[in-house]
């Protein structure tokens, strides 16, 4: 607790909160962000379980990226938002939750990663995702959904 | 009584209003739709602009159905949303303008798919997207992404 007492009284909270148009700024990129993220991780997704095959596996798990891009705008935003409301978030239900999510879809996309880096069987040029490979696209859109909801949901504890 | 005041008097705009998890619920699914109909459309809009020139441009229309899903999602949302309190959003600019570039994204849509989700006939080369094209793929970006920040700023922009 003293810790994000700490934080909610460092230099740059100070900044956010006596700057008006800082805070809804952050909130703003933190949904453009959004909609590349989980926008992008849908589509590679969606693709590996076998929706619009004429695109080719290989194009759409090149998206990442964008993914990537996405991302970093949300790990930047997300964490201004964090120290300008620290005690808020700290103590918050759904703000855990949703990083709990957050860090269980990272080690599944890591997963993910590591499939298609260690493949020995090309599946992706060969545009066949073993069984497994599928069972991590299906976690990883139900876990960036579940990320999606409990952040929406900080706000209504 | 107005309309909008009409609306919110509603059982169903007062429900989604007072509900604990009616209004959380639709700001969930509004977020999953904006999502869906970002990732397709925006795919699309960049290939059309030379990005992942790998992909079949044709092709492309395939993840149309991902847009619609997305696209419905939010309509329903929206108007639920809009529902528990309607006289608010109607007289917000920052909403009329969300509803005008939301509107103008629609019409760059249907131009586009048009234009390039048409199948050439067997054996003609495939579209290259000429600088019209590609003019109005730049633009519907600009339009979905600058309707993200209206709707977001509904909360603090008049």
């Amino acid at each position: 607790m003293e810790f994000l007492v700490w934080l909610e009284h460092t230099a740059i909270a100070n900044a956010i909160r006596t700057t008006p148009w800082m805070y809804p700024t952050f909130e703003t990129l933190h949904y453009v962000g959004l909609s590349m993220l989980v926008g992008g991780i849908m589509l590679i997704d969606l693709r590996v379980l076998g929706f619009a095959r004429q695109l080719s596996l290989k194009s759409m798990i090149g998206l990442l990226p964008f993914v990537w891009v996405g991302f970093i705008i949300n790990a930047t935003t997300g964490s201004l938002l964090f120290i300008y409301g620290a005690t808020g978030f700290g103590t918050n239900k759904a703000f855990y939750l949703k990083m709990t999510f957050m860090v269980i879809a990272g080690l599944n996309a890591l997963a993910f990663d590591l499939a298609v880096r260690r493949a020995t069987l090309d599946w992706v040029s060969a545009d066949r995702p073993p069984p497994y490979v599928k069972v991590f696209a299906t976690l990883s859109f139900a876990l960036w959904l579940c990320v999606v909801t409990t952040g929406r949901w900080m706000a209504y504890r | 009584m107005g309309f909008l005041e009409w609306l919110e008097q509603t059982d169903f705009g007062t429900w989604v209003g007072e509900s604990l998890w009616a209004y959380p619920f639709f700001e969930t699914m509004h977020t999953i739709g904006m999502a869906m109909v970002i990732g397709s459309l925006g795919l699309i809009n960049l290939r059309v602009l030379g990005y992942k020139s790998d992909l079949p441009i044709f092709a492309t229309h395939k993840l149309l159905p991902l847009a619609w899903i997305g696209f419905t999602m939010n309509l329903v949302s929206g108007l639920s949303l809009f529902a528990s309190d309607a006289q608010h959003f109607w007289n917000s600019y920052t909403f009329r303008l969300k509803m005008v570039l939301i509107i103008l994204g629609g019409i760059n849509a249907a131009i586009l798919s048009r234009r390039v989700f048409q199948e050439p006939p067997a054996g003609a080369p495939p579209v290259v997207p000429t600088g019209g094209l590609k003019w109005i793929a730049a633009s519907s970006l600009v339009f979905w992404f600058g309707a993200i920040c209206a709707g977001r700023l509904i909360a603090y922009l008049p």
